[in-house]
């Protein structure tokens, strides 16, 4: 069974890397430009595991993380946020908001792929 | 392309429309104009312009915009006050960004001393102590350790340098893959009600653990309460794992990364003291003693681990033969009870080394003892240390992706066309036997069948791509024809990450452009004319893919004039290709536009012309399976879609017999399927054969004769007639003697084994054995819509 | 606790992951009082909240003095239960919890 992985990020650059790792470890990736689309897909489509950039327009990646676990029908789903080293305080705040992991940008693709097959069920 | 240089360009062509964005923002900040919501999205653009560049290593890029990207920072914050003089600093430090940026891409040079002096000027604005930390370490965003990015090795490893083999310690030689003793460890895992509500899966932290080694999982539900007691989302479960693994305890604390806040664990080694405490949430935090301990052993930090260490060869040279039958020291349960008690531990002076093994076991010992120097590092290093204790790590699916020629791909694809085709043939041999569905064979082929379906599906999902590779073209052609026909046009797309078949992605480009050519040439109005008519100057054309059906659909949408119907219609008179009378609907009209003969020289321009009419871009994507309409609405603007399969591999088809040949019409273009009653069949000049369904009439063809197989049609209510809907809205029944089911067919190019036949479009390989022709739907009804425009008056004449 | 002694039948759903913990919990409380067959024939997840949730009920199904038994395990649900240490779990004799 193909795994499904929502990518949320408003750089196609970063879309694009996520996806190119993702899809070459076998998951299958549909991806959304900004927090809101992210939801609506998420919602449309369902995701066994959502990678959610932090800095976006419309909606950020708190919002796209109170969004998920609050909405009864893909609460359960696990996230990953895409945070830098430096940035502790909104890594905190994205775990307090209830990120299931994260992954420090840039991005290793091996660490990468770890991180989302260590959440996915 | 190289996937790394193909992300790379992607990246500068986002650039070039980051710094668009950011240079718009910047120009209203100096007008005045700006909002938060522009300062946000010029933060953002350049956030994303550093961010890339951190991915591809561009020092000089990610330094300059850091500033950049803080100074705005400051501003989001309103830490600092927007002023003229700000964004005027501002505006001229974007010249010097999009200078970096040129430069990343080009290979050229800044101008050093501009760059250094901008960023001088921009330090100055929020004032030195602020940027201090930052001239110290311009890269501490990203840990710019020289985790260069590789595509090209996803599955590489960092090669882990092995320090020398300390002074006074016998010099051995390492083998190249040192025989590492396992190690037996007990990890103690209580997960707290959070961690369950991020989404964390004790289930899931139990499977990584066992694939660091085989563990033995001990689960404790003393607390577990019964149901009429237990709150649902309350963590109550905690387990005691017993883990032999190669693996280092970083490897270990890796795999509790993103839980490690919301529960307790505790790693010893088997036998030895607890190797750390450190992670409790402190609210849960029941244990001074353990606490206390910690603290305690703080200072002496070093010396037990190398205590530690030391410990380590008397275990595992004794466990390393056989670790399964060798006497651990105490059974298991035992140990893991002592462990969960809060102190009894004691910390034991460990044995000093006893080196009595053979030398390669030396050699296993002395690996072991390097490895476990990894967490020797303090804290805040630890998870710097991480990557490489990990890829050091043997994890069998650490590899997970794996670069593979496409040829190969193609291989196993025909070969799982072969497979489906040859399961088949033998389902239907077993059938023919007379063997009963329930016997044992038929029950295991039905197992094979599904079983089948899920190789092709996974096969097929290898070659899967998202269209983005397609789109990502199309910006840049937009803006070319834009200027060369002198529109303003903002092209919006949507859906870049649908996924399609390989084959069906390198075939999207020609249809894609052509639309959106012909939507910017002839469906958008000039800045002028839109003006007039109350629209913006600047017209919008979206470029969007979506799933729908089991198919993928590319819409080019434009919000232009729409058709003119009555040209359209004077065009297509004065070709011959509809009567004067003929009573068409819009969409028929609309939908005239390709017809065969429609476009010329004189009726198209060189844009969207270059020779090729829509009928042109209509038989591509037909040759493909697939369909395009368009829908226009006068003033509004026009749509096209397009439509196509998801592979050009298989096909569900509806299979027929027809003058004694079995051929698959595609369900895609099928409507229905009904038995002719003769009064409902009339002969328009005596032999051409229109059928009444329900309030009109359509073309009634018969197959047989369509094909040349035989000369007479068939007698109408004899047969079975299959309504088919062509991509332009074109109905037609066609006349077969049976339908014999419908089933999903692997599609054999005709080209590649015959010559191209008319109103077939391939071939594929039957159950029984037999080649099925596949119809050419498209190509049987427009045939007999071209050679009968009749038929459209025939409507009139009969109702 | 007496009451309608008719089997009572509970099919579990594929998923039993976070969001299924507490539908579960409330289904399998509204089938108390009567001997309970779980089919787990479906499942292709069990989370940790669930498997709570289902030795909870087994638990207090014994204390009821009621049988409870689970009824043909898919591979992936006896593979996830031997995964978390509970094998034993559908193995057992009913009566007894742990």
């Amino acid at each position: 069974m193909t795994k499904t992985i929502l990518t949320i990020d408003d750089s196609r650059t970063m879309r694009e890397m996520l996806n190119h790792a993702l899809v070459e470890a076998g998951y299958r990736v549909i991806q959304a430009v900004d927090g809101i689309e992210g939801l609506e897909v998420l919602q449309a489509q369902g995701a066994d595991v959502v990678i959610t950039d932090i800095n976006m327009p419309r909606l950020d990646g708190f919002g796209v993380i109170e969004g998920v676990r609050a909405d009864p029908n893909h609460r359960a789903t696990p996230i990953l946020v895409l945070t830098t080293e430096s940035d502790a305080a909104k890594k905190e705040r994205a775990r307090s908001a209830g990120a299931t992991g994260w992954i420090v940008k840039p991005f290793n693709p091996v660490k990468l792929v770890d991180a989302v097959r260590r959440v996915a069920a | 392309m190289d996937p790394f240089e193909s992300i790379k360009q992607t990246f500068f062509q986002e650039c070039d429309e980051l710094l668009t964005d950011a240079e718009q923002g910047l120009l209203d900040m100096e007008s005045g104009t700006a909002d938060s919501e522009t300062i946000n999205a010029v933060f953002r653009a350049v956030h994303s312009v550093k961010g890339g560049a951190g991915a591809f290593g561009l020092e000089d890029l990610i330094r300059f915009a850091h500033v950049f990207e803080t100074i705005m920072d400051e501003l989001r914050s309103e830490k600092m006050e927007l002023t003229n003089v700000v964004a005027k600093t501002l505006l001229r430090a974007f010249d010097v960004l999009a200078d970096h940026v040129a430069a990343a891409r080009d290979g050229g040079q800044v101008d050093e001393a501009r760059s250094s002096g901008m960023l001088d000027e921009l330090k100055a604005l929020i004032g030195a102590e602020g940027m201090e930390d930052e001239a110290a370490d311009p890269d501490e965003d990203f840990g710019f350790v020289p985790v260069v990015l590789d595509l090209d090795e996803p599955g590489g490893f960092v090669s882990l340098d092995l320090p020398e083999p300390e002074a006074g310690l016998p010099v051995l030689e390492i083998p190249a893959e040192p025989e590492v003793a396992n190690g037996v460890w007990i990890i103690k895992f209580a997960p707290g009600a959070d961690m369950y509500a991020k989404a964390n899966e004790a289930g899931l932290v139990l499977r990584e653990l066992a694939r660091l080694g085989p563990t033995e999982v001990t689960l404790h539900d003393e607390t577990l309460p019964a149901l009429d007691l237990l709150s649902a989302e309350q963590a109550y479960f905690s387990w005691t794992i017993r883990l032999t693994t190669e693996g280092d305890e970083a490897s270990i604390r890796e795999v509790f990364e993103f839980v490690e806040d919301d529960c307790k664990i505790e790693i010893s080694r088997e036998g030895g003291a607890p190797v750390s405490l450190e992670t409790e949430p402190a609210e849960e935090i029941s244990d001074d003693d353990a606490k206390a301990r910690a603290s305690a052993e703080a200072p002496l930090d070093l010396d037990a681990l190398l205590a530690r260490i030391g410990a380590v060869p008397t275990v595992e040279a004794v466990a390393e033969p056989v670790p399964e039958s060798t006497p651990a020291p105490a059974p298991a349960p035992v140990v893991l009870e002592a462990i969960a008690e809060p102190e009894p531990v004691a910390v034991v002076a460990a044995p000093p080394p006893v080196i009595e093994e053979p030398a390669q076991d030396v050699a296993a010992l002395i690996a072991r003892a390097q490895t476990a120097d990894v967490p020797v590092a303090p804290a805040p290093a630890r998870e710097k240390a991480a990557p490489a204790a990990a890829s050091n790590t043997p994890q069998p699916a650490a590899a997970a992706t794996i670069r593979v020629d496409l040829d190969r791909v193609d291989r196993l694809i025909n070969a799982v066309g072969e497979l489906v085709i040859q399961q088949a043939m033998l389902s239907q041999r077993v059938t023919e036997s007379g063997l009963a569905r329930s016997s044992n064979v038929a029950l295991g082929l039905e197992d094979l069948e599904l079983l089948t379906r899920e190789i092709q599906d996974s096969v097929m999902a290898i070659r899967a791509q998202p269209v983005k590779s397609v789109f990502q073209r199309m910006p840049r052609l937009v803006r070319e024809v834009a200027d060369m026909v002198g529109k303003r046009v903002r092209l919006v797309m949507d859906g870049e990450g649908t996924e399609v078949d390989k084959t069906v992605i390198e075939r999207l480009t020609d249809p894609i452009t052509h639309m959106l050519r012909n939507a910017i040439d002839h469906g958008l109005e000039t800045p002028d004319e839109r003006t007039a008519a109350g629209k913006p100057t600047e017209g919008v054309v979206k470029l969007r893919a979506l799933h729908r059906g089991g198919r993928i659909v590319i819409e080019v949408q434009d919000d232009g004039r729409g058709i003119n119907r009555p040209r359209v219609r004077g065009i297509a008179i004065a070709k011959g290709l509809i009567t004067e009378e003929a009573i068409l609907t819009d969409e028929e009209v609309d939908n005239l536009i390709f017809l065969p003969g429609f476009s010329t020289a004189d009726s198209i321009s060189d844009i969207s012309g270059r020779g090729v009419g829509m009928d042109v871009v209509r038989r591509s994507i037909q040759g493909l399976g697939g369909r395009i309409t368009i829908s226009s609405e006068p003033g509004k603007g026009s749509k096209f879609t397009m439509s196509l399969p998801l592979t050009l591999a298989v096909l569900d088809g509806m299979v027929v017999t027809a003058a004694e040949q079995t051929l698959v019409a595609p369900l895609s273009a099928i409507v229905e399927s009904l038995t002719p009653r003769m009064e409902d069949v009339h002969y328009v000049g005596g032999k051409d054969a229109v059928i009444r369904i329900r309030d009109s009439f359509v073309p009634l063809i018969d197959v047989g004769v369509a094909l040349g197989f035989r000369d007479t049609p068939i007698h109408a209510a004899s047969g079975v007639a299959v309504l088919v809907e062509s991509e332009a809205g074109g109905k037609a029944a066609l006349l077969v003697e049976a339908i014999q089911g419908q089933r999903q067919v692997v599609i054999k190019s005709l080209e590649a084994n015959y010559q191209q036949i008319d109103g077939v479009a391939a071939a594929t390989i039957l159950g029984d054995g037999r080649v099925a022709l596949i119809l050419d739907v498209d190509a049987l009804v427009t045939a007999q819509h071209r050679r009968k425009p009749a038929a459209r008056s025939e409507k009139r004449l009969a109702g | 606790m007496t009451s309608d002694q008719t089997l009572a039948a509970l099919s579990l759903p594929p998923v039993l992951d976070l969001q299924a913990a507490d539908p579960l919990r409330a289904e399998l409380l509204s089938l108390r009082g009567r001997p309970l067959q779980v089919d787990a024939s479906q499942v292709n997840r069990l989370g940790g909240l669930c498997l709570q949730v289902l030795m909870s009920a087994k638990k207090l199904w014994v204390e009821d003095g009621q049988s409870f038994t689970l009824e043909d395990p898919s591979e992936v649900f006896s593979e996830q239960l031997s995964a978390f240490g509970a094998s034993h779990f559908h193995f057992e004799p009913e009566g007894e919890v742990s």
